[in-house]
């Protein structure tokens, strides 16, 4: 399949890498010309703006920052006057803004899917991605074989919009996980009680997640190198709260958690990964 | 003086009257024409129109988008008020959009205040309005005379921006209090004793408030008429936290408050009162 690739970031790049080792044709674009550079050494096609990696494509996929940018990249791919086309977005933005954008490029005879994924930068490299998709069926069907390239678990959860409310609710989940594995650390050992014994106990019970397994242990190496960084994930708990605040909708430990990570981004954690969260904690009750 | 005003709702409307029967001259604009009936004011097709033939503007309506298409938009008042006159701000919006708006006009010539009120329709009414000014200190000078026509406590707090800072906090400080007034209430009459004691109880007390003594009785006679719709403190929440976002504080009460006025919203309580906050903690 031809397909274009935009935004070659740290996730971007291996999921494209991978779409060629599938077997694809892929054009790229990235805002940063010398990014595209190990992927022209590795077949790709560069071009020289969104609408030109759009120009005779069976898909388009893009990987970047923020809603903006994806509205952005995405207003060119529809200009490139590429009807049947299907555009996929996979980074992670409010589930408004991807209805939004699947409403303007319907109009230029483009299908959009919001497909954000999760698993990292560990999950880009190994193709092992879990991919979220919102979108029609027809649409789903023709990136499928692409998605396969790149992730695992693929599922196609509903029309326009339904793969980033997915993700929202991944970051439910992941955000309020971690921070309450951080304090559970932080009460063994204020209890006097070694908090690495206290994990391996839990682990076998019902408190078992892969967050306790592996967050867990990395707060226990007190290894804070990312993996995901806080201040995304702070950016990712906004949208949470942005959408809840709109419908109406009462997110009582999802509003406390945001409300952490916002402290770590303003405390200079923001670049740690997530975990970090165990040295606010730690702060806080006096464990420094 | 030649004063325009624009947003002649609850708020607004007795405020422009009170300019009036001050002895200014009183210019109106609205969206919907039909507001403007039985105002002693010129009416204006434009918002540019209004600005062209004042010296002072005062605006009072709902959001940082309305502010901004009323002030900046296409026949907003940039295109008409002349270098040197004021444009004053009572809206309740986000200070970097407040700053923003106030950068544009400054490039034209004309000064702007962020000038946000507390008080309630009440407050408009009686010209009692607390007001919290960000901006120029010279301007806030020129304009006082027109404010101390509308508000008994006027502070200039810092530069443009400031006032909606202020406002921000005077929110977060109020709707935090309304909502330990609800669960005390709620506890109160869960354990078994009367809420129309214990607020007379702690009337007099270290817990005595204004907002237990006006918003405590509310939920005492259960009159959730508004008052002030709590649908607007659920929007000031929204600016409150996007504003603790972006300078990295974090808000743990306010975050939680924010949540009951979203569950107050989807239980349709959002045109009534804030003291509503009650009802959401009897719903749970």
């Amino acid at each position: 399949m031809k397909i274009g690739f935009i935004g070659l970031g740290i996730m971007g790049r291996p999921m494209a890498l991978n779409l060629i080792k599938g077997g694809h044709q892929v054009s790229v674009w990235a805002r940063r010309a010398e990014s595209m550079q190990p992927l022209l050494d590795a077949g790709a096609v560069g071009a020289a703006s969104p609408a030109a990696v759009a120009k005779g494509q069976d898909l388009v996929i893009s990987m970047v920052a923020d809603a903006p940018d994806v509205a952005d990249v995405m207003r060119g791919v529809a200009s490139a006057g590429n009807r049947g086309l299907v555009a996929v977005d996979m980074s992670t933005i409010a589930p408004a803004a991807a209805r939004a954008i699947h409403a303007e490029l319907a109009a230029a005879g483009v299908d959009f899917i919001d497909a954000p994924v999760s698993g990292g930068e560990v999950g880009a490299i190994a193709g092992s991605l879990a991919i979220m998709a919102g979108g029609s069926d027809a649409a789903f069907a023709r990136a499928k074989p692409a998605f396969e390239c790149m992730g695992k678990n693929i599922v196609h959860v509903g029309g326009p919009g339904a793969g980033q409310v997915t993700k929202a609710a991944n970051q439910i989940v992941t955000g309020m996980g971690v921070l309450a594995v951080a304090e559970a650390m932080a009460f063994a050992s204020k209890n006097g009680v070694d908090r690495g014994k206290v994990r391996e106990a839990l682990l076998g019970g019902f408190a078992y997640s892969k967050i306790l397994e592996n967050h867990g242990q990395r707060m226990l190496d007190r290894n804070f190198q990312p993996g995901f960084k806080s201040w995304m994930h702070e950016k990712d708990l906004n949208i949470v709260m942005q959408t809840a605040h709109e419908l109406g909708l009462c997110l009582p430990g999802s509003a406390a958690t945001a409300q952490m990570f916002n402290a770590m981004v303003g405390s200079g954690l923001g670049e740690e990964d997530s975990i970090a969260v165990l040295k606010l904690l730690e702060s806080l009750s006096g464990q420094a | 003086m030649k004063v325009g005003f624009i947003g002649l709702g609850a708020m607004g409307r007795p405020m422009a009257l009170h300019l009036h029967a001050a002895g200014q001259e009183l210019h109106v604009w609205a969206r919907r024409p039909q507001t403007c009936a039985g105002l002693p004011a010129t009416v204006h097709a434009t918002p540019a129109a209004l600005g062209a033939a004042c010296e002072v503007v005062f605006t009072i309506i709902t959001s940082s988008a309305d502010v901004e298409g009323v002030a900046l938009g296409e026949d907003g008042l940039i295109h008409g008020m002349a270098p040197g006159s004021v444009l004053v701000d009572c809206s309740t919006i986000a200070p970097d959009v407040a700053r923003r708006i106030a950068g544009r006009l400054a490039e034209r010539g004309i000064a702007m205040l962020d000038a946000p009120v507390s008080g309630g329709e009440q407050g408009a009414i009686a010209a009692t309005l607390a007001i919290m000014a960000g901006g120029d200190a010279a301007v806030l000078e020129r304009v006082r005379p027109l404010l101390e026509t509308l508000g008994q406590r006027i502070v200039h707090v810092g530069p443009n921006g400031a006032g909606q800072v202020a406002k921000a906090c005077n929110q977060m400080i109020m709707v935090a209090a309304i909502e330990a007034v609800a669960e005390a209430m709620h506890l109160a009459r869960a354990a078994g004793v009367d809420p129309a004691k214990v607020k007379q109880a702690l009337a007099g007390g270290s817990a005595g408030s204004r907002v237990l003594e006006i918003m405590g009785q509310r939920m005492v006679d259960r009159d959730f008429a508004a008052g002030i719709e709590a649908r607007l403190h659920h929007k000031d929440f929204g600016l409150v936290l996007a504003a603790a976002r972006q300078s990295g504080v974090p808000v743990a009460l306010t975050a939680s408050v924010a949540q009951q006025l979203n569950a107050l919203m989807a239980l349709g309580f959002g045109k009534d009162d804030t003291s509503s906050l009650l009802r959401v903690l009897e719903a749970a």
